[in-house]
């Protein structure tokens, strides 16, 4: 699934552990989600739409 | 290793078990003789490093239960399930070739050693097929 998590991160000026520690996962798990390599659950999937403030199919695509 | 909490407390976990594993064999094979019968002494005996060993899948377990972070537990899970199959199938298929041939009878004792060694063929899987091994 495609995301649009490092260009949200990125207009914050985070980095990639920024956005982990704020979302209490690894910068691995990160890095694997920007990347689409995986594939968040829902709740994680709700934590990221919380903290960016935007629903998830603002940051989730349809493939 | 050793990188969030869950990885520590195994870590934890693991150390004084291994220490106790160890001592237990050394107690173990001073105490019984080579080829000593299976009386209910020899038995106690023998099963205490036994006891360490399941503590070593206790503490694994554990360690999987307490991931939080769900994509390093997923790496985990896909470890320990490449390493389960390897080790059905080396034990189903060697224990065949036992049973209608000569080869040489391998000791049980090696299915959980050959089932941790799986785990590094788990990482490589990992590697190849998400381009990431996981935590060592």
């Amino acid at each position: 699934m495609k995301n649009r998590l490092k260009v949200l991160r990125a207009e914050r000026d985070w980095s990639q552990q920024d956005l982990a520690d704020r979302l209490e996962v690894s910068r691995q798990s990160v890095n694997a989600i920007e990347t689409g390599k995986y594939d968040p659950s829902l709740p994680l999937a709700f934590r990221i739409s919380d903290l960016f403030g935007l629903p998830i199919e603002a940051i989730f695509l349809k493939d | 290793m050793g990188s969030n909490p869950a990885q520590r407390r195994y870590i934890g976990r693991m150390i004084p078990l291994s220490i106790a594993y160890m001592l237990a064999v050394f107690g173990a094979s001073s105490v019984i003789p080579d080829g000593a019968a299976a009386t209910p002494l020899t038995v106690i005996i023998a099963l205490v490093p036994a006891m360490a060993v399941l503590g070593f899948i206790w503490a694994m377990g554990r360690y999987l239960t307490e991931l939080t972070d769900e994509y390093v537990r997923l790496l985990e899970i896909r470890k320990a399930l490449v390493a389960t199959g390897l080790t059905l199938a080396l034990a189903s298929g060697w224990g065949i070739l036992e049973l209608f041939t000569d080869v040489p009878r391998v000791p049980l004792f090696y299915v959980f050693p050959v089932w941790c060694l799986g785990l590094a063929v788990g990482s490589l899987v990992n590697k190849v097929t998400i381009g990431d091994g996981g935590p060592c």
